[in-house]
């Protein structure tokens, strides 16, 4: 069980029939499920968004598009796959809308309105922030398909064959992409981390 | 520890660049936890239940024939692909309008076959009018070698004077319908007249004689043939 979703497991045969359920308009069904693998998507949303409110819209959002399509889930697939595939594309639309609001916020806003982007640094937590920082962004920097390999290995802690799953590719591919993904980020965090690239 | 003591330096390193920025994931874990810890987990189920369950109750009224009415330009707006053909079918339905309401070439026609009715009959009259100054010409060039040569007989030979006259019963009998579609009465009349005087000429197919020579210039001159034929050609060549 994942440390960031302590939410228990439920078995391939209980999630179909809940979903039968959702499908004939179950509510409580639509719950359980839901109350299963929240805080799943959520962690999954906000490694892409890196904002609460953003991923809580990511999370109800994807939990209102399994309502509307839950009848077309296969079974037999893995489920947890499917949803956490839904959750990407909704957190990646989510990403890009925001990303396009921002650019357009910045370019039409003075500098004088804008918000300070961080207090004053407390001695000490500057060098682990600028880390911290720099981490962000080289991640963010990464090719798509190995960002969310390396989201959904690190901060969901799934199994690659769980990332297969979700990302529809072979097992043998999410560990590939997932090397190229560490490579890249030791090359660019090299001077930072103050090794040698 | 122990898997890094038969390393290379280099490797040792390697393994510790890693290791060290895969820690850095666990700060970003750490943020996630205390992103997640400020969220009610227990309320969230039977908020999103709620707005799915309204959703759908709002997708089945409007099926139910609650139309969600919009003015039209909104909705077109919603549907870009919509207002597209929309907007297409308007402008294509506009160009069809004027392009057969307005005279002139049909659109897609070739220019140089199109003509107007009232320009048809104009040259069909023209073309009448032409035919029946070329017959008359004609005909009065076989009148003129046959009654050309007084005494002495006609200039042309009996075969030449049956081949002329037959082209030219051939001609009249094309002329006939045009002249009487455009009313050209004199024109039909003397015409006529020399119509029969070709008739009789094609049957006489040997020399002929002084007598029945005599006979047909009698014929033609107090019927007044060539002057007619003057006149009627003037009058067809001015257009009256």
């Amino acid at each position: 069980m994942s440390e960031l979703s302590p939410e228990p497991q439920a078995g391939a045969a209980a999630i179909e029939a809940l979903l039968e359920k959702v499908q004939a308009g179950d509510r409580e069904a639509f719950m359980t499920i839901t109350r299963l693998y929240q805080r799943k998507v959520f962690v999954l949303a906000y490694s892409i968004l890196r904002d609460r409110e953003d991923a809580l819209d990511a999370v109800q959002e994807t939990f209102l598009r399994l309502y509307q399509k839950a009848g077309l889930y296969r079974p037999g697939n893995s489920f947890q796959g499917w949803l956490l595939q839904m959750a990407k594309n909704i957190s990646i639309d989510h990403y890009r809308r925001n990303r396009k609001k921002k650019q357009e916020w910045e370019t039409t806003t003075p500098v004088e309105e804008m918000p300070l982007a961080a207090g004053p640094a407390r001695e000490g937590d500057s060098a682990a922030a600028d880390l911290r920082q720099a981490f962000a962004r080289s991640v963010e920097s990464l090719a798509e398909r190995q960002k969310m390999v390396f989201i959904m290995r690190h901060y969901n802690e799934l199994q690659f064959n769980e990332i297969s799953e979700a990302m529809k590719i072979s097992i043998g591919t999410a560990k590939s992409l997932h090397f190229k993904a560490v490579q890249n980020l030791r090359k660019r965090l090299a001077p930072v981390l103050g090794i040698g690239s | 520890m122990d898997e890094m003591r038969g390393m290379t330096p280099a490797d040792r390193a390697e393994a510790e660049a890693v290791e060290r920025l895969l820690g850095e994931t666990a700060a970003v874990r750490d943020e996630i936890r205390r992103a997640a810890e400020a969220v009610d987990w227990q309320a969230l189920p039977a908020l999103i239940a709620d707005r799915a369950l309204a959703a759908e109750d709002g997708a089945a009224g409007r099926k139910a024939g609650a139309p969600v009415r919009l003015p039209w330009p909104a909705a077109l707006r919603m549907r870009p692909a919509l207002a597209g053909l929309a907007a297409g079918l308007i402008v294509g339905a506009a160009a069809m309008y004027l392009a057969l309401k307005a005279p002139g070439p049909r659109p897609g026609r070739n220019e140089a076959y199109y003509a107007s009715g009232e320009f048809l009959d104009r040259a069909e009259l023209e073309m009448a009018r032409r035919g029946a100054v070329d017959y008359l010409e004609k005909s009065q060039y076989v009148l003129l070698d046959v009654f050309g040569s007084d005494e002495a007989g006609p200039v042309a030979p009996a075969s030449v004077r049956m081949s002329q006259a037959r082209d030219l019963l051939q001609k009249k009998k094309y002329l006939n319908g045009q002249l009487e579609r455009f009313q050209m009465a004199k024109a039909k009349a003397l015409c006529d007249q020399i119509e029969m005087l070709f008739l009789e000429l094609s049957q006489i197919d040997d020399e002929l004689p002084a007598a029945e020579l005599g006979r047909i210039r009698g014929f033609v001159e107090e019927r007044q043939l060539l002057l007619k034929i003057n006149l009627v050609k003037k009058e067809l060549e001015s257009g009256v």
